[in-house]
C-alpha cells in the first residue's frame, strides 16, 4: 500500500475523530458551563433581556440545531466572534499562538535534550551508581506537585532573589524572554523526571533485544553497539513519544500561562471557560485536536519509515 | 546540565541589566485583578471594565476626587442639570471645545468636537438591543420614547437617525432629557460608564472591532492593549484644561494630597495597567516595586499586616496603606423559593443568630470591617449607627428558635447546599467557618465551589439554596441596596433571594419617586426593619479595604465610583529612587 | 510456609533482597497504616478541632507542623489527608490501568476496525487538553472523592493504551509471535501468553505514573476548586491554601502536605522500579553485559 493512499485514508479517518471531538466538546461544555445569557445580561438582568440575548446567541434553538451549526462552523473554520469580547475567534487564536509557542517550544526542546542526554548516559551505565542516582533523582523530582514548583519558584527566584520579573509580558521578541525564563525553568524541572524515565526505558528495551546480543557476541565494542544499534532503534519509540507531545505545546501550559500572565492560547481557554464563552472554547478545542491528529499521522509515518516491519493499514 | 546552568547565568545577568533603568521612570504602574473583556462603555458592567473604560471615556458627570461622601460634579457637562418642577425634564449644558481623541475615522485627523448629539447617539447605542449592552438597566424604562425606539429598532422600523421624544439637542451644546416618571436619582445615572460619550464615526468605522479601539474625550488614550497582560495608556495631548482639585478632606491635607492643587490633569504621562488575575504574582510584583498600588480584594491583609498593624518589614519599605470603607455589604443569601428555608421564618432567624459575626470579621477580614446591621453601609441615607439588627449572634436563642421552627437540634432537616462564589481558598475557608457555626444548632451544609459562570447560573435560575456574596453599590444611594428585595427584581434580576413581599413592594415603589426627605428616610427605615425581620439574607459586614501603595505614589485615593483616578496620580521620582532599591 | 512460597518464586525472592524495595514497601505500609488508623480514629483525632485563638501557630513540640487558619493541627490534617490520597490514587489508577490494557491490547492485536474504533475513542478524548477534560468531568460528576476518582480514572488511561497498542503492533510483527501464529496459537493465547507478558512492564511503569499523576492532579484540581469536598483534609487543599500564606511566613501547611506527598509518591515510584526490575524476566538474563 502506498504512502499516499495511507495518508489519504488517515485523513478520511480524521473526520470521525473530528466528529467525536465536536460531540464531546459540545456535550461537556453545554452541560457543565455557566449560562452565557445570564452572564451577558449582568447583575441587573431582567427575564426579557435574558430571553432576547438567548435568541440572539441562538441558545433558544434545540440542542440538535445548535450542534449542527457548531459542526458547520468547524467545517468552514469560522467560529465567528467571541461572546464576551466580540473579537474574531481566529484572530484570538493567532494572537495567542506566538506567546504559547515561545513558552512551550524552548522549554520542550531544552527538556528533551537534557532528558535524552541523561537517559543515554544512565542506560549506558545501567545498574551502576550513576544510573541509580539518576533514577532516584528523577523520582524525587517527580514527587513534588506542579503547583508547589510554581509557588516555590515564583517565590524564591522572582520574589526573594529578584532574578526575574514576577509576571508580565512584552510582545517584542527582545523583551519577552525575560518573562519566560522562570516558566521555562519550571516546565523543564517538571518534565525532566518523566522524560528521562521514559527515554531510559525505551533505550534499555532495545539494549535487551536479541540483535544486540548478537552484535556483542560478534565482539563489537559497547560504544559501537550503542551508537550503531541501540540508539538507532530506540529512536522509534522515542520519536513517537516526542511527536505525540508536540500538539500539547499549544494548550499544555494552562497553569503556567495563568500564573505568569502570558497571553497565550491556554490563558484564552481558561478565560473562555470563566466567561462561558462557547465560541472560543469550541474553536480552541477543535483546533487543538486538528493539530493533534496531524502529529498523530506524522508519528505513524515516522514509525513506518524507520521500522519497515510495521505494516501500514 | 552544565549548559543549562551557563544559560541560566547568562540570562539572569541580562535580565538584571535591563532592570536597572527603571528607577527613573515616572510611569504609573497600576493593576486590575481580572481579565478585561473589552473597552466599550455600554458593556462596562464589572468593576474591572469600568476602571479600564473610565480612563479613556467620560460622561456628563463624575465624582469629586477627594471629597467623601461622594459628591457629584460636572465632567463633560458644564454644570449640574436644570430640572423642571415636575421632575421630568432635565436640561444639561455641555462644555464647549471638548475634542475626541484622534482616530482615522475623523476627516481632519485631529479629533472632533463633542456635541449634544454625541450623547444622543451614545445612548441610542446603549438602547440598541442588538448590542446586548450590560449597562441598559441604567436607562431601561426611564426616558420617554427610548424603550419604544429600542423595540422598533429591533423590528427594523426605525434607525439611528429617527428622533426620540425624550432625547433632544436644543442646540449644539444643550441636551434635553424627558423622563417617563420622576426619578430623583437620574443625574447619578449620568455618571455611570454606560452613559459615556462615544463618537459615531469611530463606531461605524471600526464596527465589531470597536471595543478594541476606544476613542474618548478622556485624559488618557489607549496606546497598547495586550489582552490578558496589560493596558498601556498615554496622556491625551489634546485634553482640555482640567485642574487637580484644591479642596478635600482634612486627611487629604495631612497626607499632602493637595500639593498638586491647580495643576493640569493628567499628572502622569503614561500609565501601565497590569492585568493580574492571580493573587500571588500581583502581591509579589507589588512587593518588588513593579506595581505602584495593589488590590487585595479578598481582604487578605495578612500579607501586609501583623494582626492589625502594618508589618515591620513592609513599613520599612515605605509602603503606605489607603483605608477604603466600601459602599458594600456582604451577606448570606437564602433562596425564599426553597420549600423549607423559604417557608420557615424561625429557621432563617435561627440561622442568623448562629453566626458569630465578630469571629468571621476577625478571621477573614483581619478585624477590618463594620458589622452589618442592615444592607445599608455607613454614609448611605437611612444608615443609623445606633440601629442593631433584631437577630444577631445569640446561640441559646438560636437553639430555642430551632425548636420553634420545628427542627430541634436540626432533627428532620436535610443537608443544605451552600454555593461558594469561587474556588479560592479564602471562600472555601469562609464556607468551612459557616459550616462550623451552623453545626452548633444542628444545621448541616454541603459546600459547593463554583466558578463565576456556574454560580451565576445557579443564582439566576433560582437553583442556589444558600449562598454567600457581596453587593457593591452601583451608585451612592440606598435605593441601590433596597432594590435587592423588590419583587420585580427577582432572579435573573438582582433579587436573588426571590423575596416577594407586598408591603415591601409598596414602600419601595413609593420611595423611588421621592426626593431625599424625612418621609423617604422613614420609609427606608421601615423597609430595612421588614427585611431584617424576614431574613431573606443574613447581613455580615461592610468591608474596609486596606489598599497598599508605594511610598512614591502621590495622591492615591481610589474609591468605588471614582473610576477615573489615574489622572490624579503622580510618581515622586526622588522618593522612588530612594525607596525602590530597598525593595 | 509463607517464606517457602516466596523462595520458590525467583522474582519475588529477588525483590525480598532488594533493600530499596523493602524500604519503599515499608514506607507504603506505613502510609496504609496511617490511613487506616486515622480512619479508625486511633490517631490524629484532633484534625477537626477548631481553636480560633491559636490560628497559624508555628511548629512546636505540641504541633509538629503548626496550626492552620482555624487553629487546627496541621500534622493531623496531613495524616488524615493520606486517606484521601490513597483512595484517589489507588482506585483511579486501577480503573485507568484496566481500561488502558484492555483497549490497548485489543487495538494493537486485532488492528483493522477494532483498532480504528479504539484509536477513534482515545484520539477524541486525548485531543482535548487534559486539565480541561478532567475539570469538565469533575464538574459534570460533581464534588466528592468517588466522583473525583472516576473522573481521573476515565481520563488517565490514554497514554497506557497508546503504548500498549504500539508495543503490540511491534511485537506482533516480530518473529516469535509470527512463529507462534504459524504453530497455530489462537489469538487469546497469543495475546495472553506471548505478547502481554512482554508489554506488562509498560503497564507497571504506567501504573506508577498514573498513580503519581492522580495524586498530583488532585492538587491542581483543588487549585481550580474541583478537588474533594471542602472540609475534607487533602494535601491539594493544603497546598492551595499555602499559596498566599507563604508570604506571611506560614510555610508549614505547604511543608506538611509536600512532605507527606513526597515520600508517598517517591516510595510508590521506587517500589515500582524495583518490581519492574524483579518481574521483567528479560532484564536478568546473564547476557546482560554490565554485571
Amino acid at each position: 500500500m502506498s504512502l499516499l493512499r495511507y495518508c489519504i485514508r488517515r485523513i478520511f479517518f480524521a473526520l470521525p475523530i473530528l466528529f467525536g471531538i465536536t460531540l464531546v466538546t459540545f456535550i461537556l461544555f453545554h452541560l457543565v458551563g455557566g449560562d452565557p445569557a445570564f452572564l451577558i445580561a449582568g447583575k441587573n438582568a431582567s427575564l426579557e433581556r435574558v430571553a432576547s440575548i438567548r435568541s440572539e446567541l441562538g441558545l433558544d434553538r434545540s440542542l440538535l440545531q445548535q450542534y449542527i451549526s457548531f459542526v458547520k462552523q468547524t467545517v468552514t473554520f469560522d467560529w465567528g466572534r467571541s461572546w464576551s469580547s466580540q473579537e474574531r475567534v481566529m484572530d484570538m487564536f493567532w494572537r495567542g499562538l506566538g506567546p504559547s509557542l515561545s513558552l512551550a517550544l524552548p522549554a520542550f526542546l531544552i527538556s528533551f535534550l537534557i532528558s535524552l542526554g541523561i537517559a543515554l548516559l544512565s542506560s549506558y551505565y545501567r545498574g551502576q551508581c550513576f544510573d541509580r542516582g539518576v533514577l532516584i533523582a528523577c523520582l524525587a523530582l517527580m514527587s513534588f506537585s506542579y503547583l508547589v514548583y510554581i509557588i516555590l519558584f515564583q517565590y524564591l527566584f522572582a520574589y526573594k532573589m529578584g532574578l526575574f520579573p514576577i509576571t508580565g509580558w512584552d510582545p517584542s521578541w527582545s523583551g519577552r524572554w525575560q518573562y519566560l525564563i522562570l516558566p521555562w525553568m519550571i516546565s523543564v524541572t517538571v518534565s525532566i523526571g518523566p522524560g528521562v524515565l521514559i527515554y531510559r526505558t525505551a533505550i534499555l528495551d532495545e539494549s535487551l533485544q536479541g540483535y544486540v546480543r548478537t552484535a556483542r557476541a560478534k565482539g563489537l565494542k559497547d560504544t559501537a553497539v550503542y551508537s550503531q544499534h541501540i540508539l538507532k532503534n530506540a529512536l522509534v519509540p522515542i520519536l513517537t513519544i516526542v511527536i505525540m507531545q508536540m500538539p500539547l505545546m499549544i494548550t499544555g501550559s494552562l497553569l503556567l500561562e495563568s500564573f505568569f500572565g502570558i497571553p497565550g492560547v491556554g490563558g484564552l481557554l481558561i478565560q473562555a471557560i470563566q466567561n462561558a464563552d462557547f465560541p472560543v472554547i469550541k474553536a480552541m478545542t477543535v483546533i487543538g485536536s486538528i493539530f493533534y491528529m496531524l502529529f498523530n499521522l506524522l508519528s505513524d509515518l515516522v514509525l513506518t519509515a524507520v521500522d519497515p516491519r510495521i505494516e501500514l493499514k | 546540565m552544565k549548559v543549562l546552568g551557563i544559560l541560566v547565568v547568562i540570562m539572569v545577568s541580562l535580565v538584571s541589566c535591563t532592570k536597572k533603568s527603571q528607577v527613573n521612570d515616572d510611569t504609573i504602574y497600576g493593576v486590575i485583578d481580572a481579565n478585561i473583556k473589552g473597552l466599550d462603555p455600554i458593556q462596562a458592567a464589572d468593576n474591572y471594565m469600568i476602571k479600564a473604560v473610565s480612563q479613556i471615556y467620560e460622561g456628563l458627570y463624575h465624582y469629586h476626587y477627594l471629597k467623601r461622601p461622594l459628591q457629584l460634579e460636572p465632567q463633560l457637562a458644564e454644570s449640574l442639570p436644570t430640572i423642571s418642577p415636575d421632575g421630568l425634564t432635565y436640561t444639561i449644558k455641555i462644555k464647549k471645545g471638548v475634542y475626541f481623541q484622534d482616530h482615522e475615522a475623523f476627516p481632519a485627523r485631529k479629533g472632533r468636537e463633542l456635541t449634544a448629539h454625541d450623547f444622543i447617539y451614545s445612548w441610542k447605542r446603549l438602547a440598541d438591543a442588538s448590542h446586548k449592552a450590560t449597562g441598559w438597566w441604567v436607562f431601561d424604562g426611564r426616558i420617554q420614547g427610548l424603550n419604544e425606539w429600542r423595540q422598533e429598532l429591533s423590528q427594523g422600523k426605525v434607525n439611528y437617525d429617527s428622533p426620540i421624544s425624550g432625547l433632544t439637542a436644543k442646540d449644539k451644546y444643550t441636551l434635553e432629557i424627558k423622563l417617563t416618571k420622576a426619578f430623583p436619582l437620574f443625574e447619578i445615572m449620568l455618571a455611570l460608564p454606560p452613559t459615556f460619550a462615544v463618537a459615531r464615526e469611530v463606531v461605524e468605522k471600526t464596527g465589531n472591532e470597536f471595543l478594541n479601539h476606544p476613542v474618548g474625550t478622556g485624559p488618557f488614550l489607549l496606546k497598547e492593549w495586550i489582552r490578558n497582560s496589560k493596558i498601556v495608556l498615554e496622556a491625551n495631548p489634546n485634553y482640555r484644561t482640567e485642574l487637580y482639585p484644591n479642596e478635600g478632606e482634612d486627611v487629604d491635607r495631612e497626607l499632602s494630597r493637595l500639593e498638586d492643587a491647580g495643576k493640569k490633569l493628567p499628572l502622569a504621562k503614561k500609565v501601565v495597567i497590569q492585568i493580574m488575575p492571580e493573587r500571588q504574582p500581583m502581591w509579589l510584583s507589588f512587593a518588588r516595586g513593579e506595581l505602584d498600588h495593589a488590590i487585595i480584594p479578598k481582604d487578605n491583609y495578612s500579607q501586609v499586616f501583623n494582626g492589625k498593624t502594618l508589618r515591620e518589614d513592609i513599613r520599612k519599605k515605605g509602603i503606605q496603606i489607603l483605608n477604603q470603607p466600601r459602599p458594600d455589604v456582604t451577606f448570606i443569601g437564602i433562596n425564599m423559593e426553597h420549600p423549607i428555608l423559604g417557608k420557615n421564618k424561625y429557621l432563617r432567624q435561627a440561622m442568623a443568630m448562629a453566626i458569630n459575626n465578630q469571629i468571621s470579621i476577625d478571621t477573614f477580614y483581619n478585624g477590618r470591617g463594620i458589622p452589618a446591621q442592615s444592607p445599608l453601609p455607613p454614609g448611605f441615607r437611612g444608615y443609623k449607627k445606633s440601629y442593631k439588627k433584631p437577630y444577631d449572634f445569640d446561640l441559646q436563642r438560636a437553639q430555642s428558635y430551632m425548636i420553634k421552627a420545628g427542627f430541634p437540634d436540626g432533627k428532620g432537616l436535610p443537608t443544605f447546599r451552600f454555593e461558594l462564589t469561587n474556588a479560592s481558598s479564602w471562600s472555601r475557608q469562609m464556607g468551612e467557618f459557616l459550616q462550623q457555626q451552623w453545626a452548633q444548632i444542628g444545621i448541616k451544609i454541603k459546600l459547593i465551589p463554583n466558578n463565576w459562570p456556574q454560580f451565576d447560573k445557579k443564582l439566576k435560575s433560582r437553583q442556589a439554596e444558600i449562598f454567600f456574596m457581596a453587593w457593591t453599590a452601583d451608585y451612592p444611594d440606598s435605593e441601590n441596596f433596597l432594590q435587592l428585595f423588590f419583587s420585580k427584581n427577582i432572579s435573573p434580576g438582582p433579587n436573588n433571594f426571590n423575596f416577594v413581599n407586598r408591603d415591601y413592594d409598596q414602600m419601595y415603589e413609593k420611595m423611588s419617586l421621592l426626593s431625599p426627605s424625612p418621609e423617604r428616610l422613614a420609609l427606608i427605615r421601615k423597609m430595612v426593619q421588614l427585611v431584617n425581620e424576614e431574613v431573606p439574607a443574613i447581613f455580615l459586614l461592610h468591608r474596609v479595604f486596606r489598599l497598599p501603595y508605594q511610598g512614591w505614589l502621590r495622591n492615591y485615593k481610589e474609591y468605588p465610583g471614582i473610576n477615573d483616578f489615574y489622572q490624579y496620580l503622580r510618581i515622586d521620582l526622588e522618593r522612588k529612587s530612594k525607596l525602590k532599591p530597598k525593595l | 510456609m509463607k517464606s517457602s512460597v516466596l523462595k520458590t518464586h525467583p522474582s519475588l525472592n529477588r525483590l525480598c533482597h532488594n533493600p530499596v524495595a523493602l524500604f519503599s514497601a515499608l514506607m507504603i505500609s506505613l502510609y496504609l497504616a496511617l490511613a487506616l488508623f486515622s480512619a479508625l480514629g486511633w490517631i490524629a483525632t484532633d484534625f477537626q478541632t477548631i481553636a480560633n485563638d491559636r490560628s497559624y501557630q508555628p511548629p512546636s513540640w505540641e504541633y509538629w507542623f503548626g496550626t492552620d487558619l482555624f487553629g487546627r493541627n496541621v500534622l493531623s490534617r496531613a495524616i488524615h489527608a493520606t486517606q484521601t490520597a490513597l483512595l484517589v490514587g489507588l482506585f483511579s489508577t486501577t480503573l485507568a490501568t484496566v481500561l488502558g490494557l484492555f483497549f490497548g491490547s485489543l487495538a494493537g492485536y486485532f488492528g483493522g476496525r477494532t483498532d480504528d474504533l479504539v484509536v477513534w475513542l482515545y484520539t477524541t478524548i486525548d485531543s482535548i487538553p487534559y486539565i480541561l477534560l478532567v475539570s469538565a468531568f469533575a464538574f459534570m460528576l460533581g464534588q466528592g472523592i468517588l466522583n473525583l476518582l472516576i473522573a481521573l480514572g476515565l481520563t488517565s488511561w490514554i497514554q497506557l493504551c497508546r503504548l500498549v497498542r504500539s508495543e503490540f503492533m511491534k511485537h506482533k510483527a516480530q518473529d516469535y509471535v509470527q512463529a507462534a501464529k504459524a504453530l497455530g496459537a489462537g489469538s487469546r493465547r497469543q495475546i495472553f501468553r506471548h505478547i502481554l507478558p512482554n508489554v506488562f512492564h509498560i503497564a507497571l511503569i504506567q501504573f506508577s505514573l498514573i498513580f503519581v499523576n492522580a495524586i498530583k492532579i488532585e492538587v491542581i484540581l483543588s487549585y481550580l476548586g474541583l478537588g474533594v469536598e471542602p472540609g475534607t483534609p487533602s494535601w491539594g487543599m493544603m497546598i492551595d491554601d499555602a499559596k498566599l500564606e507563604l508570604h506571611q511566613g506560614v510555610w508549614w501547611n505547604l511543608g506538611a502536605a509536600t512532605f507527606f506527598m513526597f515520600f508517598l509518591i517517591l516510595s510508590v515510584n521506587l517500589l515500582n522500579d524495583s518490581l519492574r526490575d524483579a518481574l521483567d524476566p528479560k532484564w536478568h538474563r546473564p547476557t546482560s553485559s554490565k554485571n
